[in-house]
């Protein structure tokens, strides 16, 4: 430790500190524009003075490191007007609009023009005026405020990673540019206004409504993806108006989808009333009539239960108390997005923090769009490449990661097998083998050179699998995994305290439900099926649209043309054309609720929204159905419920108690004892098909925002896309083509793109793709139909 | 000629083999000794020797800051894994500076022979000459003698059969007066705009592209030849202690005969002008010198006689600077002169620092106000504190350069700013 002396105090601060974050560290306020604690230092706004005992000049302090027995001053007559000056100097151009500028009341120019400003600037020459430019949908531009110093450049090529704003021109002609065709790249935009210290940045969507001090703050967490940020929602009476990200949270920023599907809140898509449907018209009623007409449908019957993994993990539980008092023999299913369902050698869940995983040695993601799909954790790859640690990578498409991924290998998703094995022996020849590899190696005919990638990736100390949904949703997912498992195993990366098996999981709180669901769970697809064959009386859906959403859209459409469907939850989605009955559930941000994220981290919300309309929250919805159909009711109070969530789940034992809750993770289940074989498929089709998560569309309550729609059409790709020369083989290229599957024929665009691998339909827009998204195979015909 | 012959023959060092027609080719050169005690260099000699020579020599950077040269080399780290990078700033955009232009465009292998010396000392692999964007013939002399240099075997693979290989790459710069700071020169080297960096750390320890990097000017590069061949006792005993060797003053303004000449340490400011530069067009002592580039503080008649000299210069008040004597004698207008240095210093700042971008844009505009008649008491006070706290509080010296100036100005001719001021005019 280095210690110091900040104003005649001693302090100690770890070696390398800057003498700012030392003064941070300790409580000692120091005035900045510049710094920002996730960014580089720019040094450049010189706010930040202070002066230090045998130096000729004041230092900037976010640039100085400390050194042993350093005697610095903060506050001195000297330099407060040193601060004064830089005020005025910053304030020459600075237009003092600030009565109609949103970012007033929670302005650092502001509050520092206050406290270390002169009551009266002297600039008595011409003003400048900058001209804005548009950055897109969620960031507005007022370039005249700007005091340029650089934080949304830095923002832009170190967390980002898209370097689309940049610094033209130089002395007081500079300029902070946008360098965008129709938005900013960056899926982590929506956090520049926050960042930008003035009102030259400001959110597009919540511009000139509000003020500061107008909004009321509810803590809450984001479920929108399985990282499940901490965030802020920010609302004016029965309006929501922002949702920001929370200080001192795990992590710094939250992403453009949890940040503006805020609207969707209020959006026309939610459900608030209970509704039945009357001659073909689903119309409002009565709590009574929809459940006395659910209790038609589903008393005695023979349901198929499919929730979402995001209702908090009390919901779940109630979801699963439903179940057991009225349908002991019914099979649930929460996953659209795997095909298999046989347990999973490591289930979903990380067993590393995102911080652990940043920081080891190797890095290796295994076909996951981690950009789209867990922008946070991307994020901080991103970082780590920066700072020269490797990040590899195999999967069916180059997925944009605006960093330089150090390995990267695309493959087909029949050639995992091919490439596990070969990572396989590559390891067996370093002597490192675990029970079963042989067997493993000898069920796969071919080697994939992918593997040699994986395969080096796991001598190193520690390695981090991150596994995404190309292996978690691939028909042989759970031999896969084992694979993998194995591989792991042999090279020392599944101990205890060194566990890199990370299986990304499709939503919240997976670690609870494989362990809560674990035996009574099937696939969706498995559901629709049994469904269309006549197996089942009913579905009852909790808030998620299978038809819009996951890999099974047309069986979903095949089961709903069948038997009839009840829908609980807080947005219709593209699903409640079938619905018979809907049910209105509070959505997350208007409940008291547990979470837990991937990383296993629990987060209690306890401090909701106001809900709109009838709707209840969730275990209220269940507990009434049993009521009305006759059951038992096995809990009554949330305390109640919280008891039954224990019982099912004893890691969850002290998450209702505050002095513990930041010390429990929730570890991922292990699965040992299925020895798992691949098996190689043969069918007539040659061409892979893989489909696109993207943050902007994917979620019921995603497409239910106008803003986050508008973004994902300007983010959108082709809606298919196949390497050029698959067609080429085909003797086609691009344009209208005919597809050919197991569901049949049907015509697409096909566009070309060199990221994807050859051998590979990629369905950019699911949804749009429609029925594609069900298959995992298909072949390209010539011409259009 | 000097550097080839007898040590105490020699006059001038940077300049010794300039009125020598076509010196810029290798085979003149090469007449006059240029490469000569080279191989010797190379077979002979090794870092810590080398380090040591230039240190006993008391050679200071001829730059502009004096920082001592064998200093600045011992402080590169050895064994980083990394390479080291020697970089030449030849940016020579400092106001009033032109001499570095002469050593390139008259006797190229002076300084090519230079940064091999420099090179082998720090165990560089490459070198680059960072240019001015307006030396083009300049670039264009130095890229030939440097062709002829790789063709001699001076350059490149094994020089000389020696075992050392060096590359050499003359770069040019886009015109930005703040690429002469090094740290600005690197980033703009690096294909990046030229903002300075903020230190620490320092180049020699992360330079360009992250890597060790000494950056010399070409005066200081040019010295290195005959230090080695003389000996660092010889540079030392020119001029006078802690201010050794010949240093060149590029002289302008107010003088008979304006030019660069090379003289020793320690000759008086006075000596300058009158026996070598014909003296001062109007008068008998100059109203402003300012000794060391437009950005030191400015010099009166008081200190005709000061000696030309680090210490010296700073004693005055001033500094040495790059040696860019701009003399104006009893005609000239000082508040022109100030604003006319403040519109430079305002185009030229690079804008990241707040102080710099807006107060150098401030004092431009309150100069042209006062020169045109247009300023009031208010505006002597704010020019006062904007240059004031300009100076020492951005990453580079920019700001100090464009406050001096104007706080010489005010300083030493304020009963002539406030004759222009708008009650007065009226």
């Amino acid at each position: 430790m280095t210690s110091l002396f900040i104003n005649d105090q001693e302090v100690e601060v770890t070696p390398g500190t800057s003498i700012l974050e030392a003064c941070r560290e300790n409580g000692v306020d120091v005035p900045y524009f510049c710094y920002h604690p996730e960014l580089s230092v720019a040094a450049n706004c010189r706010m930040c003075l202070v002066e230090i005992e045998g130096w000729k000049k004041p230092a900037a302090s976010c640039c100085t490191p400390v050194s042993e027995g350093m005697k610095v001053k903060t506050a001195t007559e000297s330099l407060e007007k040193d601060r004064q000056m830089v005020m005025e100097y910053l304030l020459i151009n600075h237009p003092l609009d600030c009565p109609v500028c949103d970012q007033g009341g929670g302005c650092k120019l502001q509050d520092y023009a206050i406290e270390h400003g002169a009551s009266k600037g002297r600039y008595a020459e011409p003003k400048r005026a900058v001209v804005n430019y548009d950055l897109g949908p969620f960031v507005n531009t007022c370039m005249t405020r700007c005091i340029h110093c650089t934080r949304c450049v830095r923002f832009a090529d170190e967390v980002a990673g898209t370097g689309d704003i940049g610094i033209l021109n130089r002395s007081d002609h500079m300029t902070i540019n946008g360098i965008v065709e129709e938005a900013l790249e960056s899926e982590l935009s929506g956090n520049l206004p926050d960042i930008c210290p003035v009102g030259a940045l400001l959110d597009k969507p919540s511009l000139d409504v509000s003020r500061p001090w107008e909004m009321t703050h509810h803590n809450s967490t984001c479920t929108q993806c399985p990282n499940g940020c901490d965030i802020q929602i920010e609302s004016r009476g029965d309006e929501i108006m922002r949702i920001q990200p929370v200080e001192g949270s795990p992590e710094p920023w939250i992403c453009d989808r949890g940040r503006y599907v805020y609207d969707s809140f209020r959006s026309d898509h939610r459900i608030l009333e209970p509704k039945v449907r009357r001659d073909g018209k689903l119309e409002s009623a009565d709590w009574g009539e929809a459940f006395s007409r659910t209790s038609e449908l589903l008393k005695g019957k023979k349901v198929g239960i499919l929730f979402s993994p995001y209702w908090s993990v009390e919901g779940q539980t109630s979801i699963r108390l439903m179940r057991d008092a009225l349908f002991p023999d019914a099979r649930v299913a929460y996953d659209l997005h795997r095909r298999d369902m046989r347990a999973f050698a490591f289930e979903e869940g990380l067993s590393m923090t995102t911080a652990q995983i940043a920081d080891a040695d190797q890095v290796v993601v295994l076909g996951c769009d981690l950009r789209q799909r867990l922008p946070l954790l991307m994020q901080r790859l991103r970082k780590r490449g920066n700072a020269g640690k490797p990040v590899s990578r195999i999967g069916a498409m180059n997925y944009r990661t605006n960093m330089d991924i150090s390995n990267d290998a695309i493959i087909r998703p029949r050639d995992w097998p091919a490439v596990i094995a070969r990572a396989m022996e590559q390891v067996a020849q370093m002597g490192k083998t675990a029970a079963g590899f042989d067997a493993w190696v000898g069920a796969v005919d071919g080697r994939h050179e992918a593997g040699k990638l994986l395969a080096d990736a796991l001598m190193s100390d520690s390695c981090a699998l991150l596994v995404g949904e190309e292996v978690r949703g691939h028909a042989d997912a759970a031999a896969l995994i084992y694979g993998l498992d194995l591989l792991m195993r042999a090279c020392g990366h599944a101990e205890a305290d060194n566990d890199g098996r990370n299986l990304i999981p499709e939503g919240m709180n997976t670690q609870v439900l494989s362990a809560t669901f674990g035996d009574v769970r099937v696939s969706a697809g498995e559901l629709f099926a049994a469904a269309s064959a006549g197996e089942l009386d009913a579905l009852i859906l909790v808030g998620s649209d299978p038809v819009g959403d996951g890999l099974f859209p047309s069986a979903a459409k095949a089961a709903l043309a069948r038997v009839p469907l009840v829908q609980v939850g807080a947005v219709s989605g593209q699903i409640s054309e079938y619905a018979a009955v809907q049910l209105p559930a509070a959505a997350y941000a208007e409940i008291e609720g547990t979470f837990v994220n991937m990383e296993g981290r629990i987060r209690v919300a306890g401090n909701p929204i106001k809900s709109l309309g009838q709707e209840r929250p969730l275990w209220k919805v269940m507990m009434r159905m049993v009521q009305v159909m006759g059951g038992e009711v096995p809990v009554v109070n949330l305390d109640e419920l919280r008891q039954a969530t224990r019982e099912r789940m004893p890691a969850l034992a002290g998450a209702w108690d505050a002095s513990e809750q930041d010390s429990i993770l929730v570890a991922p289940g292990r699965n040992k004892g299925n020895e798992l074989l691949p098996v190689s498929v043969s069918d007539s089709f040659e061409l892979d098909v893989v489909s696109r998560y993207s943050l902007y569309r994917e979620g019921m309550w995603a497409r239910a925002s106008d803003l986050l729609s508008e973004a994902g059409n300007i983010h959108a790709m082709d809606d298919v896309l196949v390497h050029p020369d698959t067609l080429a083989k085909a003797g086609l290229s691009a344009g209208e083509h005919t597809v050919h599957t197991f569901l049949g024929e049907a015509s697409y665009y096909i566009g070309v793109r060199d990221d994807v691998s050859p051998g590979v339909l990629f369905v950019a827009k699911r949804g749009v793709g429609g029925d594609l998204s069900d298959v995992s195979a298909a072949s390209i015909k010539g011409g259009s139909q | 000629m000097a550097i080839s012959s007898d040590p105490r023959q020699v006059k001038q060092i940077c300049f010794d083999r300039i009125d020598i027609p076509h010196v810029n080719t290798l085979k003149v050169a090469r007449e006059h000794g240029a490469y000569e005690f080279l191989p010797t260099v190379l077979k002979d000699f090794d870092t810590a020797r080398i380090i040591d020579e230039v240190k006993t020599s008391g050679l200071r950077g001829r730059g502009g800051a004096g920082f001592p040269t064998g200093l600045k080399w011992s402080f590169v780290p050895r064994n980083t894994g990394k390479p080291t990078y020697l970089l030449c700033n030849a940016d020579e955009g400092e106001p009033g500076t032109f001499k570095d232009r002469d050593i390139m465009r008259f006797d190229p292998h002076l300084l090519i022979e230079g940064m091999i010396m420099a090179g082998f000392a720090l165990g560089v692999k490459d070198a680059y000459i960072y240019v001015r964007g307006e030396f083009l013939h300049e670039a264009q002399v130095m890229n030939a003698a440097i062709d002829e240099a790789y063709a001699a075997n001076l350059l490149g693979d094994d020089i000389l059969g020696s075992g050392y290989s060096m590359n050499l790459t003359v770069h040019r710069g886009a015109g930005a007066y703040i690429c002469g700071e090094e740290t600005a020169l690197i980033e703009s080297l690096e294909g990046k705009p030229g903002r300075p960096r903020f230190k620490p750390p320092f180049p020699a320890v992360e330079g360009f592209y992250g890597c060790p990097t000494v950056v010399n000017n070409v005066e200081t590069l040019a010295t290195v030849p005959a230090i080695l061949k003389f000996g660092g006792d010889w540079h030392a005993s020119i001029g006078i202690p802690n201010n050794t060797g010949c240093k060149i003053f590029s002289v302008s303004g107010h003088v008979n005969k304006p030019g660069n000449y090379e003289v020793p340490m320690g000759t008086s400011l006075k000596t300058l002008i009158e026996d070598y530069c014909g003296g001062l067009q109007h008068g008998s002592v100059p109203k402003v010198v300012i000794p060391g580039g437009s950005s030191t503080p400015w010099l009166t008649a008081e200190h005709y006689d000061t000696p030309l000299t680090y210490d010296a210069m700073m004693k005055a008040g001033s500094m040495l600077g790059s040696g860019a004597i701009i003399v104006m004698d009893e005609t000239a207008d000082v508040v022109a002169l100030s604003r006319r240095l403040a519109h430079f210093y305002a185009h030229e700042s690079c804008g990241q620092c707040t102080p710099c971008r807006e107060g150098t844009g401030w004092l431009k505009r309150i100069m042209n106000r006062v020169e045109s008649g247009q300023g009031t008491e208010e505006d002597i006070q704010v020019l006062g504190d904007a240059a004031t706290h300009m100076a020492g509080r951005t990453i580079c010296a920019l700001a100090d350069g464009a406050a001096a100036p104007i706080l010489s100005m005010l300083e030493h001719f304020p009963e002539e700013v406030r004759a222009r001021l708008v009650e007065k005019a009226a």
